[in-house]
């Protein structure tokens, strides 16, 4: 099993605040990794890190074997890592269709590519993946007139058209209503069977990732908390309280009407404790 | 929904087809006009600046337009293409006395705006938005009195005299070919996956760079390009001009009726700087001749009308991939469509780019280890309420 991708003692500092803080992680080929933890544990950060859109102030990344710590973002989207943005980043302006047509392998064109027209093979590309994404009866759509939950698909879509090895999805499935994000869930989990394209998913919804990867990686505060199955993470006592806050409750998300979890503060919070009982 | 977007590309394409026969006819008319007995040397030299003006503001609209970096010095290019023609031909005594024959050294001078342009570009295109424009600015002052101060290589405030080669009809065939050609070359540019890029670079840089686009080569480029093409135009004027010097060679004015006429005429299109600079120039010399104390008021009230009731400009009302200058800078929600979810992601858009996802963490490990403090009340929106608070915060 060859790693992709491997990222060693990664910080990454602002101003005085560590979001990232020495954090390890790999991913090996054609494999799908979660990494979940609580706002602001720096996922996106670190996600931010992998993909070169900030410098790391310490650490070693490396993709495909490669050093790419102090590789500009375009490089190593052209050796194979592509990404989406939990702020969705598609070009609004422009319609579906050339958003697809933009996202292509930049790497494999030269100059005579550069300075030609998109030809038929990216569009037949980009018309099976909005196929694929069930987006293409808004092909000639303008992107900014797209619902959130289709711009994630779209931008998902343009992830995948430069053939990546490794796609980071930055929340794929906020703001995404539950049959979309089945949806979602099949094809990710379609083009990693057929394609072996690795997946690193950062995501609220603990599900999703549970259902879609068979590693999870939690971060908090900026480090590894645990690892593992996500059978085992979500057990883990650590994960539970740094990501439900409640070392009793259990993996419910739902803390806040628990009444377990009131109890200790009855003294300021009277009504919390009544609202459970009534 | 879709046949009225049909219809209005249909429209569209109508409106293209009878723009360029209209335009045809005028490059035809333009084309015999030195010709025809009845034309003067003083309408050809109007003309001539005319086209000046126009291939200036063709120039700027490649990377104020396009590529969204919004040039408040360009003029500078177009000086420094001046100076170094005149440097180079000029044998007045107070300059270096070189006397070079005209045509190489108005290419040079056009070469040495270009690399001058890729190096100055090189270091301001690190700064987005106003800043870039700002750092322009300075750009263009700076260089006027560096110009004005180094006065064994530019004469200095007293200016150099060239040659007097007074052939109007040559110096307006030449410009009014470059112009042809320079709009032909943007019309063929902005239909390659270059010219995309660029709209790309306007519309997103960040994501534009992630997804495999070498963003600083491609701006640094069309920069260059701008600054050699406008270098160009200002070496040719400083030759029929016959005399340069600081204050006639780097007018603030050229770069503001750049971006007056490309903005009235559709930031980031191919015709609106055409058009919009022609009308512009042709307004001036209108409002000059008839109101003379009020021709720069006039000028002054059209930009503020054009911003507020046509911000995209004639060309950008029906070209799809213009933009307002608010666009280009990021400061207002794009046109048509786009609900409350728009509008928050445009909010997250509108931050400093490179911060803009970390933004959201930055209040971040605070809160969680409040939530992580027992008895704090925070718990529960880790997962829950997760989405909408990252957003909110970045």
């Amino acid at each position: 099993m060859t790693v992709l991708l491997e990222a060693r003692g990664v910080i990454k500092r602002f101003g005085g605040l560590t979001a990232v803080d020495g954090v390890d992680i790999s991913v090996a080929a054609g494999k799908m990794v979660g990494l979940i933890g609580p706002n602001g544990s720096g996922k996106t950060t670190l996600f931010d890190c992998l993909s070169r859109v900030q410098a790391v102030d310490a650490g070693l990344i490396r993709f495909c074997g490669t050093d790419i710590t102090g590789r500009r973002a375009h490089d190593v989207a052209r050796m194979g890592m592509s990404r989406t943005f939990q702020i969705i980043r598609v070009y609004r302006d422009l319609s579906v269709a050339e958003n697809m047509h933009l996202s292509l392998q930049w790497g494999a064109l030269g100059l005579p590519g550069l300075f030609a027209r998109t030809d038929a093979a990216t569009r037949r590309r980009a018309d099976e993946l909005l196929d694929f994404l069930l987006l293409s009866r808004l092909r000639h759509e303008r992107a900014g007139n797209l619902s959130g939950g289709q711009r994630r698909l779209l931008e998902i879509g343009m992830s995948l058209m430069s053939e990546p090895r490794l796609v980071l999805l930055d929340e794929a499935t906020s703001g995404v209503n539950p049959t979309l994000v089945a949806d979602i869930a099949d094809r990710i989990r379609a083009v990693n069977a057929e394609q072996q394209v690795a997946f690193l998913l950062v995501e609220h919804n603990v599900q999703f990732v549970a259902d879609l990867c068979e590693r999870v990686v939690v971060l908090d505060q900026g480090a590894v908390l645990a690892e593992g199955t996500p059978g085992e993470v979500t057990q883990d006592p650590a994960v539970i309280e740094a990501y439900f806050g409640d070392p009793g409750g259990g993996a419910e998300p739902d803390g806040e009407a628990d009444p377990a979890e009131s109890a200790p503060r009855t003294g300021e919070s009277a009504s919390s404790t009544e609202g459970p009982a009534s | 929904m879709s046949a009225q977007a049909g219809g209005a590309l249909r429209g569209g394409r109508l409106l293209r087809v009878v723009g360029g026969l209209v335009g045809l006819v005028v490059l035809v008319v333009l084309a015999v006009l030195p010709l025809l007995s009845g034309t003067s040397n003083a309408t050809l030299l109007t003309l001539t600046l005319m086209l000046t003006s126009i291939g200036v503001a063709v120039n700027w609209n490649l990377t104020g337009g396009f590529t969204g970096y919004v040039d408040f010095g360009h003029a500078v290019w177009f000086g420094i293409g001046a100076y170094a023609t005149a440097i180079l031909i000029s044998l007045q005594p107070n300059g270096p006395q070189v006397g070079w024959h005209p045509v190489p050294a108005i290419v040079v001078g056009a070469l040495v705006a270009g690399v001058l342009a890729a190096a100055i570009g090189r270091a301001t295109m690190r700064l987005k938005g106003p800043y870039f424009s700002i750092a322009m600015l300075g750009t263009f002052v700076a260089v006027r009195e560096i110009v004005r101060v180094w006065s064994p290589l530019t004469g200095g405030g007293v200016g150099l005299t060239l040659p007097p080669y007074l052939n109007r009809q040559l110096f307006y065939y030449v410009e009014l070919a470059l112009v042809v050609l320079l709009v032909s070359f943007t019309w063929w540019l902005r239909r390659t996956r270059f010219g995309a890029a660029l709209v790309a670079i306007r519309e997103d840089e960040i994501g534009a760079e992630t997804r495999g686009i070498d963003t600083t080569r491609l701006k640094t480029a069309i920069f260059s390009f701008a600054g050699l093409s406008t270098g160009l135009f200002g070496a040719l004027w400083a030759y029929q001009n016959t005399f340069v010097d600081p204050d006639i060679a780097f007018v603030e004015v050229r770069t503001i009726d750049a971006v007056m006429g490309t903005m009235l005429g559709g930031l980031g299109t191919v015709a609106g700087p055409v058009l919009g600079a022609a009308a512009l120039y042709w307004l001036r010399e209108v409002l000059w001749a008839n109101l003379l104390d009020y021709h720069l008021l006039t000028q002054g009230v059209l930009l503020i009308v054009v911003v507020l009731f046509v911000p995209r400009g004639l060309v950008g009302l029906v070209d799809r991939r213009g933009a307002s200058l608010a666009e280009v800078w990021g400061w207002k929600g794009r046109r048509r469509g786009g609900g409350a979810a728009d509008r928050l992601t445009e909010e997250g858009l509108g931050d400093s780019a490179a911060a803009g996802p970390a933004g959201g963490d930055r209040d971040g490990p605070a809160q969680a280890r409040a939530g992580s403090e027992p008895g704090s009340g925070a718990q529960g929106e880790t997962a829950a309420g997760g989405d909408a608070e990252t957003e909110a915060l970045s």
